[in-house]
């Protein structure tokens, strides 16, 4: 079974610790005096981030495990804190003494370590990593994130799902409108209502173009960590011209609000304008980028992530499927009834990664052909249920899960995996056998959110 | 390759500010004047996220695209706060950056200014406060000049840079 995510809760009496696989949810209560769990590292090591992060939020502690360091928490946070129980409820602390981190690292004669941000070179989200090097050669890597951690859990609670739209939207920028159709596929189970085929389709389309967008955005920012500039002068042209039509669309550049329950309409002869011009300008760029071999020189063979370590490591996504696995959440009937066609490569390299996001563009820009549509309806809501109700949705990195719990017509509980929190986690596996340099083209090439891990 | 440089010598220049077009011709020479004088021909930025949802920055990189290119303009974003005149910040100051944030304003040789990107850290985005963000930036440094938006759009950031250099 591949593990989705791992949480808790607090309920009245106890906490719940709710474990989420691909074919199963798993509840198992534990006392609120004594808090104590099993790990699931030992088949499942990506569960740790999850147990680690439980343990900050909520003080359960995880009897058997082999990493008890604080996640979220970092070095002048205070100690004995754990602002999910319900009983917290500051709106403010003071920093803490300052307690070092304890790196993962390795020892030996002449291996040495490297720290890498928070703050990065270029203009780039905040996060840690810590390499250690055998000269150029990296031997270890530890990715250390939660930088950004905004408490959007906390934050969230005692809101209803109206009300909390505005914040789930800027979750994180370049998925938005991913985590607004998680969000609009929780109403729609809360409020037991039916979305027009018309909105399901327009929705879809307005999906696919941040997805767009997105890979376009990392077409040309992978070549450009190998040196060929050129190739993000190319992309990025593509990736403002994509971002413009989403604004024309939803009149928003990140389509922030783009998805509610109003009537909308789209001119579908502008759109496909847009999609002919972008057409011809994908085929050139990979008839002209598939041919320059001092690039693929750099891109082959770096950074591979096996299938069966992308398979322990339950990773999703560009990263999963770029190492041979068929996971994407769009292999469902109305998607392929619009032409999806599941890619994956087997190199499972940094070329892998590049040629699926290439593949996906063309892909891509079929289904939004299909999904064209004149305008969508106003839909009329129900009233909403109490109750926990879970969502998937394929963002550009990935599977994207959300739980919702609903309490008295407010949120009780918010949860959110980003395909990145997984991802991360399996980064590591990439490095050895790679020199530094080629950390950044590695990294690039998975393009994980900072912002969506971090929450 | 060849192929490449056939289809951009056809492609021709992009570069283009759609609506401030002419406001910019005005002004270009005024902010290269300015830059040149206050800045000795180049205003160096260093990018600082707090905590961010990434649009402000991905608003960011795209002023390098060919549609923007702030470069010529002598605006440029560099690699270390070291080399920086100018402190962008976005994002929220949550609890776990503040002490990178001042660390890195800090290392920026003197004179220094800040000038914060987007509603996250002034406070105004709809995230409310909670125990892990430290915003508004202003509590914390000195903030020469303020360019709203969610996120601002690059022509936005454009200007809002014009802005802060006249006031300057």
């Amino acid at each position: 079974m591949r593990l989705i995510a791992r949480y808790a809760k607090e309920l009245e009496n106890i906490f719940e610790v709710v474990t989420v696989w691909d074919e199963a949810v798993e509840k198992e209560q534990v006392p609120k005096n004594d808090p104590r769990i099993k790990t699931l590292t030992k088949t499942h090591p990506t569960a740790i981030w999850f147990e680690r992060k439980m343990h900050d939020d909520f003080g359960i502690l995880i009897e058997d495990a082999f990493d008890n360091r604080p996640l979220v928490h970092q070095e002048r946070f205070p100690k004995s804190i754990h602002p999910m129980q319900k009983s917290f409820q500051k709106k403010s602390l003071a920093f803490d003494d300052y307690k070092a981190y304890k790196y993962e690292a390795i020892g030996g004669d002449g291996v040495f370590e490297v720290s890498v941000g928070p703050i990065h070179a270029g203009i780039i989200e905040p996060g840690h990593f810590h390499f250690s090097q055998a000269g150029e050669e990296m031997l270890h890597q530890e990715v250390r994130h939660f930088y950004k951690y905004r408490a959007i859990e906390k934050m969230l609670e005692g809101k209803t799902l109206i009300d909390a739209k505005p914040v789930i939207e800027r979750i994180s920028g370049n998925e938005s409108i991913a985590y607004q159709i998680a969000w609009r596929d929780v109403v729609l189970q809360a409020t037991k209502s039916q979305l027009p085929d018309v909105n399901h389709k327009y929705h879809a389309l307005l999906l696919e173009l941040e997805r767009t967008i997105h890979h376009l955005t990392d077409l040309g920012f992978i070549p450009n960590d190998a040196g060929f500039s050129v190739a993000l002068a190319f992309a990025s042209k593509l990736s403002e011209e994509a971002r413009r039509e989403l604004k024309r669309v939803t009149g928003h550049r990140f389509g922030f609000a783009a998805i509610d329950f109003e009537a909308h309409t789209l001119d579908t002869e502008a759109m496909t304008v847009y999609l002919d011009t972008l057409q011809e300008a994908i085929t050139f760029f990979e008839s002209w980028i598939i041919d320059i071999p001092s690039l693929w020189d750099r891109f082959d063979t770096t950074g591979i992530l096996k299938t069966e370590k992308a398979l322990k490591y339950d990773t999703v996504g560009i990263v999963a499927r770029a190492s041979g696995l068929r996971l994407d959440r769009r292999d469902e009937p109305f998607y392929h009834e619009h032409g999806f066609v599941m890619q994956t490569q087997k190199s499972a390299d940094v070329a892998a990664r590049f040629k699926i996001r290439l593949e996906e563009v063309k892909n891509t820009l079929l289904m939004m052909r299909n999904f064209r549509v004149e305008a969508c309806e106003a839909v009329k809501l129900g009233e909403v249920e109490d109750g926990e109700y879970f969502s998937f949705v394929e963002s550009s990195i990935g599977e994207l899960f959300m739980s919702i719990e609903i309490n008295k017509g407010v949120i009780e509980r918010f949860f959110v995996r980003d395909p990145s929190f997984v991802n991360w986690q399996a980064l590591h596996l990439m490095m050895p056998g790679n020199i530094i340099a080629d950390f950044p083209l590695i990294n690039k090439s998975c393009d994980l959110s900072y912002a969506g891990n971090d929450l | 390759m060849i192929r490449f440089w056939n289809r951009r010598i056809k492609t021709g220049l992009l570069t283009e500010n759609p609506e401030i077009d002419r406001e910019l011709k005005v002004i270009q020479k005024e902010i290269k004047s300015l830059v040149s004088k206050k800045f000795a021909g180049s205003l160096a930025i260093r990018m600082v996220d707090s905590g961010s949802c990434n649009a402000c920055e991905a608003e960011c990189n795209a002023l390098s695209n060919p549609y923007y290119d702030l470069e010529r303009l002598g605006i440029y974003f560099v690699a270390s706060p070291r080399h920086a005149d100018v402190m962008l910040l976005s994002g929220l100051m949550t609890f776990n950056m503040v002490p990178h944030v001042l660390d890195a304003f800090k290392q920026m040789p003197a004179p220094k200014w800040v000038i914060t990107l987007g509603a996250c850290p002034a406070m105004e985005a709809p995230f409310e406060q909670t125990f892990a963000i430290k915003a508004p930036a202003e509590a914390h440094l000195s903030i020469a000049h303020h360019i709203p938006g969610c996120p601002p759009t690059p022509k936005e950031i454009i200007e809002g840079l014009l802005v802060f250099l006249r006031k300057m």
